[in-house]
Parts: C-alpha cells; sequence; structure tokens
C-alpha cells in the first residue's frame, strides 16, 4: 500500500497552497520541456521515426510510477518538478543513456559555471516529432467490442484491488457503493499493465457518482457530490461483491 | 522526524544545475535537439493555453446552444470554434466541459497526479499539484474553497469530479452579472484558469 494512492480525504495537513504560476523556479521549465519531449519520441507511438536514439518507452505511467515510489516524506517534502527531476534523471541512468557520475560532473560544472551554454546538435526531424506528438495527442481509446456491464443509474460497488506498483484508482473509493452517471462509449486502455491491479487492457470506463457522507460517515461536507472515472476491472454489482466477501 | 523535511541549502541553485546539466547531456547523445525543449514551451505559450478555455467559455456565455453543446459532447462544440490545431491533441484526446449553474458548482482535482486538459488550459498552475489540495478538495471542498477565497453556500451543490481515467474535465463557469454589454473578447479577459477549475468564479467586469 502506498500512501500516494490514498491522498483523497487525508486529515491534518493545513491550508492548502493557492500559487497560480505553473513553474515557480525557472529551472522547472526545463524539465517539463525534457519530459514531454521523452513522451513524444517514446518508441511505443506510432509517430515518424526519427534520429532521435531514444528507443525506449516513456508515458506518463512512467513518471507516475518514480513519484510513487517515493518514501511518502519525500512526496510531501518535494516540489512537483523536483520529483519530476529526480524520476527522469533516474530513469535515464537506469536505461545506460547516461551514467550518474556523468551527470553528477556536469551538475558540478553547470553549479559553478550557471550561464554555460548547452550544446549545439540534433535534427529538425525530432523536433517536428515533438509537435506532431502535441497536435495529434495519444488517444487510449481502442476499437474493440467490449461488454458494458452496466447502466447509468445502476449501482456498483469498487473492488478492493492488490494494487502493487502503480494504479488509477483512488485509494479512498475502495470498497465504496456509487452510482454510475455516465457509460463511457467504446473501449479504453492504459498507458501500461498494471499487473495485478488489473488495468491495461482494452475495457469500458464508467464515471461514478458517490455520496460523500458514504465514504467518510459523519466527516464529510454537506450537499457535496464526488466524481470519478473508474476502469471496468475496478468495479462490480453489489451482489457479487458481496458474494465474494 | 525533523531531518525528513530538511533541505540542502543551495536547493534551487542544484536543481537548475542538474537539470542543465541532464539537458546538455540528452543534447550530445542526440536524443533530444538543442531545440527540443524550447519547443515543447514555446508550444505552450502559442497553441495550447489558458487563452483557449477563455474562448470557449466566452461563446458559451454569449451562445446558448453552443453551451448546451458544449457540455453534451465536448470535442464536437470545440472544433466548431477557430482554435489552434490540436485542440483533440496531448491530454486533451477526451475532455468533458461542466457548467457551474444556480445551485450548482463544479469543482476538478485530481487526488492520483495532475490530469489536466492541456489543449484548452495549458499547464496545471502549482495549487492543482499540490498534495494538500489534492487531499483536502475530495473531502472538504467548501473549506478548500473558502481558502481561495471563495464562499460557496451549503443551499448549493458541490460536484468534485476525480480525473482518474482517461476523461480531462474543465468547469464553464456563469457568466458574471453586469457584463450584458460586453464584446466576446472583453468576455474572454475575466476568465482565469482558476474559473475553468472551478476554485474561483470569473471575474466582474
Amino acid at each position: 500500500m502506498k500512501l500516494q494512492h490514498y491522498l483523497g480525504g487525508l486529515e491534518g495537513l493545513g491550508p492548502v497552497s493557492t500559487e497560480t504560476r505553473v513553474f515557480v523556479e525557472p529551472w522547472e521549465k526545463r524539465i517539463f520541456g525534457i519530459h514531454t519531449a521523452m513522451m513524444a519520441l517514446s518508441s511505443q507511438l506510432p509517430l515518424p521515426v526519427t534520429p532521435s536514439t531514444f528507443s525506449t518507452v516513456w508515458t506518463w505511467a512512467d513518471l507516475r510510477k518514480g513519484a510513487e515510489s517515493l518514501n511518502p516524506f519525500d512526496y510531501f517534502r518535494f516540489r512537483y518538478y523536483e520529483k519530476w527531476l529526480g524520476g527522469i534523471c533516474g530513469y535515464f541512468i537506469a536505461h545506460g543513456y547516461i551514467t550518474a557520475e556523468e551527470l553528477d560532473a556536469l551538475t558540478e560544472d553547470y553549479y559553478a559555471e550557471p550561464g554555460k551554454a548547452l550544446p549545439s546538435a540534433g535534427e529538425e526531424a525530432i523536433d517536428a516529432r515533438i509537435v506532431q506528438y502535441l497536435v495529434e495527442g495519444d488517444s487510449p481509446k481502442r476499437e474493440a467490442e467490449v461488454n458494458h456491464a452496466f447502466a447509468v443509474g445502476e449501482e456498483i460497488v469498487v473492488c478492493d484491488v492488490p494494487t502493487i506498483e502503480h494504479t488509477r484508482l483512488p485509494g479512498y473509493l475502495r470498497n465504496k457503493t456509487g452510482t454510475v452517471e455516465t457509460v463511457y462509449e467504446g473501449a479504453y486502455t492504459y498507458l501500461c499493465d498494471t499487473g495485478p491491479d488489473g488495468i491495461g487492457a482494452v475495457m469500458p470506463v464508467y464515471c461514478v457518482r458517490f455520496d460523500p457522507a458514504t465514504i467518510w460517515p459523519g466527516n464529510a461536507e454537506p450537499n457535496f457530490a464526488i466524481y470519478a472515472d473508474l476502469y471496468a476491472h475496478y468495479v462490480a454489482a453489489p451482489a457479487s461483491a458481496r458474494q465474494a466477501a | 522526524m525533523a531531518d525528513q523535511f530538511k533541505y540542502r541549502e543551495d536547493r534551487e541553485a542544484y536543481s537548475a544545475a542538474r537539470v542543465r546539466a541532464l539537458e546538455a547531456l540528452l543534447i550530445k547523445k542526440g536524443i533530444i535537439t538543442d531545440r527540443s525543449v524550447d519547443t515543447v514551451l514555446d508550444y505552450f505559450e502559442t497553441k495550447m493555453g489558458p487563452f483557449n478555455g477563455a474562448k470557449i467559455v466566452a461563446r458559451a456565455w454569449v451562445d446558448h446552444a453552443f453551451k448546451e453543446r458544449l457540455v453534451a459532447d465536448t470535442p464536437a462544440a470545440i472544433a466548431e470554434l477557430a482554435l489552434p490545431e490540436g485542440m483533440a491533441g496531448a491530454e486533451g484526446e477526451h475532455m468533458r466541459a461542466v457548467a457551474n449553474a444556480p445551485g450548482v458548482h463544479n469543482l476538478i482535482i485530481c487526488t492520483l497526479c495532475s490530469c489536466y486538459p492541456w489543449p484548452v488550459l495549458g499547464l496545471p498552475p502549482y495549487w492543482y499539484k499540490d498534495p494538500t489540495f489534492r487531499s483536502r478538495a475530495a473531502r472538504e471542498p467548501r473549506a478548500v474553497l473558502k481558502e481561495f477565497g471563495l464562499a460557496v453556500p451549503e443551499s448549493t451543490e458541490v460536484k468534485v469530479w476525480d480525473s482518474s481515467a482517461q476523461i480531462r474535465w474543465f468547469v464553464v463557469p456563469e457568466r458574471p452579472e453586469g457584463t450584458e454589454g460586453l464584446s466576446e473578447a472583453e468576455l474572454e479577459a475575466l476568465v482565469t484558469p482558476e474559473a475553468m477549475m472551478g476554485v474561483a468564479v470569473a471575474g466582474a467586469a
């Protein structure tokens, strides 16, 4: 169990930040740009081959796995893009693109001389693919015949699946009962196979409405509803959930 | 315990040097070009940003039939407008708009990460990504909104949308009072990312 999968409803955290800037330090822009370039050059996308030497997969799932693998204290201690910087450096080292030693050494160089220029290199086709990715996106919708087991207005129970590394099931919804608000047309995959957690294959997705008073009895604000988009693997009919219990 | 929250004194200078070193190595090794990062950043300055969402909301304010189509089939309605190409691109492949109305206030959150409708809103502000907001908005949205300076009465239903699968959500705020004489361009200026995520309402003229 990872705290990062159970953030919804956590108490005792103090006031929220109302900071409206996207990047709170100038350097944060650069790691965002690197991440997005990696997403665009990731090998599973059906985009033109370029001279880039990037030959592996990098998606949101990889970025999220990195953040979710942190010690929970570090998850709260570091800002958003600090987590990205750590995760992305770790990925390039783990996949042998760079070594920790050369990264550390060059970090010292730029630390001593922050204005030192970046190298000049690279072919236009690489940046053309980055723009093409931004324009076209990477839809998880797939052409497949799937059985939509639930209809709008039906009650479902959220399963308590054995999540390990990564999930798209918010922890606070596990074992809770909700009502289907929308049955999304078609079927959807996810960016990776989450193993025993159960998503990755093509399946329906439902938008489900929950009454917060059933999630946090006696401890939820009045007159509000919470909605979540849930992959079909995460929901079951109330009767079958009772049978399994 | 106190050690858990210690930072190095040169926290930002170190991160700045490290990200520059990383970018330099990636260029040197042929993974990205010396223009790749700026290409991405330029795209978010000019093509994908909250300026698109503001146009969509302003149109919904002046054209009720468009607003109904926007809520019923968000991508099709957005495609009617003369916005930059890529409105169904990265992180906008499947978007849904929800409209505020008298007695209904919508709030968009992502408790698992930071899902956000890039083509129409650009990149998420810091508050949206902060774990404290993501935790608290799920259970006590009114208390959170109050910290943003927005008082939502108990008689108004708050709908919180947790972006956990393919949909990227945004809010069509209500048109402020006293804006009857304004042009669409003047109305756009009243629409902020915060209003389109539901932690604020659209500004008065």
